[in-house]
């Protein structure tokens, strides 16, 4: 028997190399290794990473045996687990609201929990216990279908640096006061929140990614921001609420982020931005933006044009222009305000950076045509520019190619690439 | 070309080499002292902590004494991924296929490895070969990870099924487990004993007349052995008496405790006569139960080829009956064989027997 334990390969290597390993599989893999041997049978105990799914269990058509065993399951691993637990993640379908889930928080909420991230299925939401606002470490929270609702005396996590709530039914202005109660929070991301207004105070905020109904956003504090991702849906509601808006939500969003690199915008996003836009000298200069993604800008929209004009002119430093056109194309045919291009049309710029433009979802209608002319001969060192033309678009591509081909190009480099599939 | 280095050693270069090298001398535990390139030494942060700190390993005299882990075989591998790596501007598509074909050893040297890079605080490394370990690991039965790994199988039956057991309570289902597995237990004691003793005959090239009147003779050994199982039989017992399911309990390990000494040979017939409890086991599994069984993976899941189980079956038989599964015959056979040979006529069985014939 000594023979075997100088054979063992493995028992004997430091704690934290075990750890590592035992990380690195799935946590029922790493529970069994208890069976292995007298020296493993608690070595998984002190794992501080724990993610939990239904793959712990045996899948069967039985739903409710199969909730019930991947109940059993967490509660006992967690009931034989010993030490701080910091990273904890529970995604699967088969849970939604059961009173278990309180008792695993209340749990971490002892063990010094860091991370956590409950991912729960469709059904009831998930009501969030009180228990979770008293996790004063936590640095990542991600919540995905459930119920938020901070105690009155819930000033914010201290140390929260990622936040990401999907699908979280939450009052407003605790939202707010939730994100301005985290003084080092660098990574927000909201979805589907339904019809919200929103101001964001972060000093600290980095990554900013929002998508669903918003009626308003404002980024009233937000200086550090790096990159921002926000896809806007609207309802009659908040269409309604546009059109009547004075304000200047270029200004409002934009305003005083400084220190951008990344803007990606979806579907109504530069809709709202040109509610209010005025043409005046914008007051800020986005020296470090260097990649703009625009999705869905309607060219038959001058409005719409006049925002993404107003953006990349006030990016010095832009190395990539990547936008998808959405254009109602018997409106965009009618276009009348062609002659911008000639007269209105911001003449003096370059684009001293500008090396990579793909457009897509090109309808060929005349303001598009008329806008790629203008980068064209507006960028100097311009290495590709390609182009994919709507799908259903089938007849016009001819005609576009016609176009294209009669555009001067400031840049010797340029290819012009056409992307049929 | 000849070029002068920084401690007054000269050495030919190529013409076409750029520029003049430095070198880093390390000493592995076994003694044995190895130059290796800077740039590559320096990627491992002891190397660097111990040349930068303590100006360590400038020259051959004051070669970095390197970490017990790391011998030479281990430290050649690490110079290797050291190499590779400290090049600025690999794409991430080119490690990653280095990566893979690096990490291809077996398991005894990828342990080592680990091992290595970790007292080297090598972290990318101990992180690749922790991953591979883990890969290994994923998946597989605790019997299939005992043998990769060389593990001591020593945890007791109830050790085994304790970490997240059964999603029903059943008693009858964990009755049924703990007789199963201790069956299974007997069987593979005996198949080591009989593989312990097929090792001294391959080694010995002495026949099983000899091993059995070897084993005969050494009676305190057999009697050692018999020993220990009784203790764990008793603690079995009390651990027993606080089910439960007492009375049932109880019963059912009576009789296994009976047939555990009883003849072996009869024993292994039982195993496998008792169809049905093989087979209730095997309903319990189409249940659905499988959870409970799954921690039994050692012991329940059939992993000895059914082939090679006839075969052990077979020869335990054999063996079972050559040593005394019938005293008066026993005696006829010593008789018979041992002509020349003297043996004290002794049987395994310890309990009853020797005093019962003696």
């Amino acid at each position: 028997m000594g023979d075997l334990l100088d054979r063992d390969l493995i028992s004997n290597l430091p704690q934290s190399i075990i750890e590592s390993i035992l990380t690195r599989l799935p946590i029922r893999d790493a529970i069994r290794t208890s069976c292995l041997s007298t020296k493993w049978r608690y070595k998984w105990t002190t794992l501080t990473h724990l993610a939990f799914d239904e793959k712990c269990v045996t899948l069967s058509n039985d739903r409710t045996l199969v909730e019930r065993s991947l109940i059993d399951f967490i509660t006992r691993a967690l009931f034989l687990h010993q030490g701080p637990v910091h990273k904890f993640q529970l995604s699967t379908s088969y849970l939604q609201s059961c009173p278990d889930i309180d008792q695993w928080i209340l749990f971490l909420s002892r063990n010094d929990i860091k991370e956590l991230v409950l991912e729960l299925g469709e059904g009831e939401w998930f009501r969030v216990p009180s228990c979770l606002f008293y996790c004063k470490k936590l640095t990542r929270l991600e919540l995905f279908r459930c119920e938020l609702d901070p105690p009155p005396a819930f000033k914010g996590f201290l140390c929260l640096k990622s936040l990401n709530l999907h699908q979280v039914l939450v009052a407003p202005d605790a939202i707010e006061s939730l994100i301005s109660g985290c003084p080092l929070l660098e990574s927000l991301a909201l979805s589907y929140f339904d019809s919200l207004a929103l101001n964001i105070r972060a000093p600290n905020l980095k990554y900013l990614c929002l998508e669903g109904e918003f009626k308003d956003i404002c980024l009233e504090n937000t200086p550090l921001l790096v990159a921002i991702s926000v896809a806007m849906y609207v309802t009659d509601d908040i269409a309604e609420h546009f059109e009547q808006s004075s304000n200047c939500n270029f200004i409002k969003f934009l305003g005083g982020i400084p220190r951008l690199e990344r803007l990606v915008g979806h579907i109504y996003f530069t809709k709202y931005l040109s509610i209010g836009n005025d043409q005046g000298i914008l007051p800020i200069t986005y020296n470090h933006l260097k990649i703009i993604e625009l999705y869905q800008v309607s060219f038959e929209d001058m409005k719409e044009i006049l925002v993404v004009l107003r953006l990349i002119t006030n990016s010095p430093n832009l190395q990539e222009l990547q936008i998808s056109g959405s254009s109602n194309t018997l409106a965009a045919i009618e276009a009348s305000d062609l002659d911008f291009w000639e007269k209105q049309c911001p003449s003096d710029c370059a684009f001293g950076r500008l090396k990579v433009v793909k457009m897509t979802d090109m309808s060929g209608v005349p303001h598009e045509m008329e806008f790629i002319k203008f980068l064209l001969k507006k960028s100097p060192v311009l290495e590709t520019m390609s182009i994919t033309p709507y799908a259903y678009v089938l007849d016009g591509r001819l005609n576009m190619l016609i176009e294209l081909v009669s555009f001067k190009r400031a840049s010797p480099e340029a290819e012009i690439l056409f992307i049929q599939d | 070309m000849l070029r002068l280095k920084s401690y007054s050693e000269v050495t030919l270069v190529p013409t076409d080499s750029q520029m003049m090298k430095s070198y880093i001398w390390l000493q592995t535990a076994d003694g044995s002292i190895q130059q290796v390139e800077q740039e590559v030494a320096m990627f491992c942060p002891m190397i660097c902590q111990e040349n930068i700190q303590k100006g360590m390993g400038s020259s051959k005299n004051h070669a970095i004494s390197l970490p017990e882990r790391v011998n030479t075989a281990m430290l050649s591998l690490i110079i290797d991924y050291c190499r590779f790596h400290q090049v600025p501007g690999r794409s991430n598509k080119e490690c990653k296929a280095f990566d893979e074909k690096y990490i291809r050893m077996d398991t005894k040297k990828l342990c080592e490895l680990t091992s290595a890079a970790d007292s080297l605080q090598l972290k990318p490394l101990v992180d690749l070969t922790s991953r591979a370990l883990a890969r290994i690991i994923e998946g597989k039965t605790p019997e299939e990870i005992r043998e990769i790994f060389h593990l001591p199988d020593d945890l007791t039956e109830e050790e085994k099924l304790e970490p997240l057991k059964n999603s029903t309570d059943d008693p009858r289902i964990r009755l049924l487990n703990r007789l199963y597995a201790r069956k299974r237990r007997e069987l593979q004691e005996r198949e080591k004993l009989k593989n312990a003793e097929l090792e001294e005959e391959r080694s010995d090239d002495r026949s099983v007349d000899d091993l059995l009147s070897f084993i005969n003779g050494e009676i305190g050994d057999s009697k050692g052995i018999k020993t220990s199982k009784n203790k764990k039989k008793n603690r079995r017992r009390k651990d027993q008496q606080k089910n439960t399911c007492l009375y049932e309990a109880n019963e059912i390990h009576e009789e296994s405790s009976n047939l555990k000494f009883a003849c072996p040979g009869d024993e292994v017939n039982k195993f496998r006569a008792s169809p049905s409890l093989t087979l209730k086991l095997q309903d319990l599994n189409d249940d659905g139960l499988e959870d409970m069984v799954e921690f039994d993976d050692g012991d329940i899941d059939d992993e000895i080829d059914p082939a090679l189980k006839e075969k052990i079956d077979r020869e335990v038989e054999d063996f079972a009956r050559r040593l005394n599964s019938d005293w008066p015959q026993r005696i006829q056979e010593i008789l018979a064989l041992g002509q020349e040979r003297r043996r004290v006529p002794v049987s395994i069985n310890g309990r009853d027997s020797m005093r019962r014939y003696a």
